[in-house]
This record gives structure tokens, C-alpha cells and sequence, in this order.
């Protein structure tokens, strides 16, 4: 019976070693029946010798676990045998004082608890690797394809940056070569048609310099330097100002603190929303826009304040949306773009931005960037 | 049109660009001497005397090249990059008149040695500005070497 026992710990060891070398699918799968089967023999081998072969069925009844941790991997499938073992272990010595024994040779034991402590630990760390080996191989080619689809986004940009503009250019050339050269065949009607044509191609050639803007402020690589927000806000309203002269508007610009951001992409930022408050004041005799920051926990909260129409907050989540636009195409133009290439830009920044406003009251746009602190200083 | 004397050689693959081009150049008087090729293979053509140009002098250089860059079988770029390294017509100002106002295209535009690089507007009278202002420019204004 002892020599049963030993049999069965060679071939399960066997076993264990073959799979561990070569664990494919298949192998595994041939090797959980396999695995089974001894599980079970080694159950039939411990009700039969029962009573006259104690060693051997304790070590059958060891290596079970051992193959059953080495085919599902899990911490607590060697952790309670050893553990088992362990109390019997320390019974035996117990035992052993008052003079019984239960059996003689626990040193098997002790080897049995060895061999089930390194299989097990062995097993773990291989397919450790062997996981972390897929994990890599699957992030390489979830990269490649995220590498891909950037190409291809690129070359849809180009594409519609370049082929896009062509044909606009045609229907806006030839209806004014129309006007100008059939003028004296053209009533009234005819001219408000073609200027309606025109109009429309105008919008269209606007949207498609938008949705460039958008996906350059997307993918430009950014470089952070150290800007002086004030300064920029100063000369963005300046311009704008000079194209607007008629209009009665002021800037209040509180002394703002420096930023850490890429220069053209936060000067897109500034033109977009300073766009956007001289565009909504236009209805007011003296507009007013605010720019002033707030110290946040790790960022600097600067906003942007007007006295326009502002807008209604049950729409707030919708300011910063594609295409969204919450006015009508008379009453204000634009193409629902600017805020959504404010909120890319902000974001890639590591920064957030958000609205507040009111009907008729005005809104605020405030936009965060975290404070960065230079490491040579 | 005596092929020797020409001022201006367009090339551009769109036919209803090039007619909004010559028509701008026309209004300013610039057109006479005026060639267009569809492609960059027939520019290279005519700028070397070969192929369907093969009888034209080689001597006599246009003022100005207008170049498109998006274009079948040799493109804009491949154009400016033969005739800046070419001895013969480095010397001819190269402006680069397209659609694209890719960062990328313009800086390799710039690498190659274009002498200006101009992104055709949308709008009608905006673009018949720009093409009438780089014509006289170019053809009036500057001085090239003799």
C-alpha cells in the first residue's frame, strides 16, 4: 500500500512538471481531465487503505490539492492543505510528548507540504507571466490600431481641409461670375438667389475651418511654456475691438497670475471665448466683460464674465456639445464649434471647464489649469 | 501663344480653380502670357522642355510658377523639390497657391525653398484679391536676378 502511495505522488509530480512546461490550450484542457482522474483515484486510494497504510493516503490526500492548485491557480486551493498539514503536523509533536504516535514518518509529511508549497508557487508566478506576456501583446496591438486610426484621422483632415474647399470655392466663384457677368439679365430676384447661394457657401467654408481648428486643437502636440494670460487677454480684446469700432465694450482684467499652457492653443482658448462675449453683447449699449481668477486646490480658476444675453442653465450641459448652439442662426451666427475646441483644449491641459448663466443677464465661462510648479526654481 | 514668352505658368489639376485664377489674373492684365498645366508631370515638362514641350527653348524661363500641391501623377511638392534643385530654374520664384493649410504642407513647402506659400480663400473676392495681389506682385514688383 506505502508503495501505491509513492506511485501516485511520482506520477501526479510528473504530471504538474509536464504541464507547467508546456501549458497550451489543449495541453491544459488534456490535463484538467487528467488531473481529475487522479483527484479521484487518489480519493478511492484513501477509503481503501484506511486503517493499515496511514502515510500513503495522507500523502494521496496532499498531492490532490497540489494538482488542483496547479490547474486552477488560486492562492487558497495550496493554502488550506498546507495549513491542514500544518495542525497535523504540530498534533503529531503534541502527540508525541505524551508518548502516542499517530504515525512514524511525518518527515514525508513535511516533504509532501514542501513540494505542494513550491508547485503552487511555482504555478502562480508562470502564469503570472504568462499573463502578463498576453496583457503586453494585446496593448501592442491595441496601440497599433489606435496608431492607425490617428493616421487615418489625420489624412480625413487633410482630405477635407484640402478637397472640401474646392468644390465651395467653385460655387462661390461661378455665382458671382454670374452676377458679373449677366448683371443686365438678372432682376432683383435672380441677384437675391444667387446671394443666398453665396451666403450659404460662406457658412459652409466656416464650418469646415472649425472642425479643422477642432481637430488640431485634438491632436497638435503641446507644448507648455510659461504664458502671461493677462497680456493675452489684453491684445485678443484689442483686436477684436479694432474690428468692432462702433461698439461701446470694456475690459476689466484683474492682475492674473502666469499659466503653464502650449501658447497657440490657449490663445485659441482666449480668442474663442472673448469672441463669444463680444458676440453676445452685441444687443447691450455698454457691454462690460469681466476676466478675474480664483485659487483652486491645485489650479488656478480663471474666468470670463460678460453682460450679454447669457444663457438658460437647464442647457448648461449642452454649452460645450458639437454643433450645439443655444440661439438661433438670426440671431447670432456661429456654427457651434468654439466652445467645444475651448473644452478639447482646456482638457488636454489637464484642466476643466464650465458655464454660468442667465438669461439677459449674462454669462461666465470659468476654465481651470493646474498650478505647475517650475523644478528648477 | 509663343511658348517662349510666357510670364506665368499655372499648374493646377481643378479646371474650375484655374479659370477663377486666370480670371483674377486677367483683371489685373497679367493673364496674356499665361500657360496652364493640369499636372505635375506636364509642369516638369514644360519647365524642362521635354515630353510634349520637347520644342520649346529651355532658355526662356516663366517669371512665376503658381503651384498647386494636391495633383495626380507628380505632385506640387515633388514639382517644387525638382525645380529648386535644378541649376536651370532654381532661380524662377515658386508660389505655392493650394487649398491646404496643413502646418505640414507648408513647412515642407518652406523646406524645399518655395519663395512664398499662399492657402487659396473660399470666399470669391478674397481669393481674386490674393491672386491678383501675388501676380503683381511677382510679375510688376519683384526683381529677379537677370
Amino acid at each position: 500500500m506505502m508503495c501505491w502511495g509513492l506511485c501516485f505522488q511520482i506520477l501526479t509530480l510528473k504530471y504538474n512538471v509536464v504541464a507547467l512546461i508546456m501549458r497550451s490550450k489543449d495541453v491544459l484542457e488534456k490535463y484538467r481531465i487528467g488531473a481529475s482522474l487522479i483527484f479521484l483515484a487518489a480519493f478511492f486510494l484513501i477509503f481503501n487503505s484506511a486503517g493499515n497504510s496511514v502515510p500513503s493516503s495522507f500523502s494521496s490526500l496532499f498531492f490532490a490539492p497540489v494538482v488542483l492548485s496547479s490547474v486552477w491557480f488560486n492562492r487558497r486551493t495550496w493554502f488550506a492543505p498546507v495549513l491542514l498539514a500544518a495542525i497535523l503536523i504540530f498534533i503529531q509533536l503534541l502527540a508525541n510528548q505524551f508518548g502516542f504516535s499517530f504515525y512514524d514518518d511525518y518527515f514525508l509529511l513535511v516533504m509532501f507540504i514542501f513540494a505542494v508549497v513550491i508547485v503552487a508557487f511555482l504555478s502562480e508566478r508562470i502564469e503570472k507571466v504568462r499573463s502578463l506576456n498576453r496583457l503586453n501583446e494585446e496593448l501592442e496591438n491595441e496601440s497599433k490600431k489606435l496608431e492607425d486610426a490617428n493616421k487615418e484621422l489625420e489624412a480625413f483632415a487633410y482630405s477635407v481641409s484640402h478637397d472640401l474647399r474646392v468644390p465651395l470655392r467653385a460655387i462661390d466663384g461661378f455665382s458671382r461670375i454670374l452676377v458679373e457677368d449677366y448683371e443686365k439679365e438678372l432682376d432683383d430676384e435672380g441677384k437675391r438667389l444667387i446671394n443666398i447661394i453665396r451666403e450659404n457657401t460662406k457658412k459652409m467654408g466656416q464650418l469646415i475651418d472649425d472642425i479643422l481648428q477642432l481637430s488640431r486643437a485634438g491632436r497638435q502636440e503641446i507644448n507648455l511654456s510659461q504664458l502671461d494670460l493677462e497680456s493675452m487677454f489684453e491684445n485678443v480684446f484689442n483686436d477684436l475691438k479694432q474690428s468692432h469700432k462702433e461698439r461701446d465694450i470694456t475690459l476689466e482684467i484683474e492682475p492674473l497670475p502666469q499659466a503653464y499652457g502650449d501658447r497657440i492653443l490657449l490663445q485659441q482658448v482666449i480668442s474663442n471665448l472673448m469672441a463669444n462675449s463680444f458676440k453676445f453683447t452685441t444687443p447691450r449699449e455698454k457691454a462690460v466683460i469681466n476676466v478675474g481668477f480664483e485659487v483652486g486646490k491645485n489650479e488656478y480658476i480663471y474666468y470670463v464674465k460678460d453682460n450679454g444675453v447669457g444663457f438658460n442653465m437647464k442647457y448648461s450641459g449642452k454649452l460645450f456639445g458639437l454643433f450645439q448652439r443655444l440661439h438661433g442662426q438670426n440671431e447670432f451666427e456661429g456654427t457651434g464649434v468654439g466652445l467645444s475646441i475651448v473644452q478639447r483644449i482646456i482638457r488636454r491641459h489637464g484642466g476643466d471647464v464650465w458655464g454660468e448663466g442667465q438669461v439677459d443677464e449674462g454669462a461666465t465661462i470659468y476654465f481651470s489649469l493646474p498650478i505647475i510648479k517650475e523644478k528648477n526654481e | 501663344m509663343d511658348l517662349d514668352e510666357i510670364e506665368i505658368l499655372l499648374v493646377e489639376d481643378n479646371p474650375t480653380d484655374a479659370e477663377l485664377t486666370i480670371r483674377a489674373l486677367k483683371k489685373k492684365n497679367l493673364a496674356n502670357n499665361l500657360v496652364w498645366v493640369k499636372d505635375g508631370a506636364e509642369a516638369l515638362d514644360f519647365l524642362f522642355a521635354t515630353g510634349e514641350y520637347a520644342d520649346r527653348s529651355e532658355e526662356d524661363l516663366p517669371k512665376l510658377v503658381l503651384l498647386d500641391l494636391r495633383m495626380p501623377k507628380v505632385d506640387g511638392l515633388e514639382v517644387l523639390q525638382r525645380i529648386k534643385a535644378d541649376e536651370r530654374t532654381r532661380k524662377i520664384p515658386v508660389v505655392v497657391l493650394t487649398s491646404s493649410k496643413e502646418d505640414k504642407d507648408i513647412v515642407e513647402s518652406y523646406k524645399l525653398g518655395v519663395n512664398s506659400y499662399v492657402s487659396k480663400p473660399v470666399e470669391f473676392d478674397e481669393f481674386t484679391e490674393a491672386v491678383s495681389t501675388l501676380g503683381l506682385y511677382w510679375i510688376l514688383l519683384n526683381k529677379p536676378p537677370e
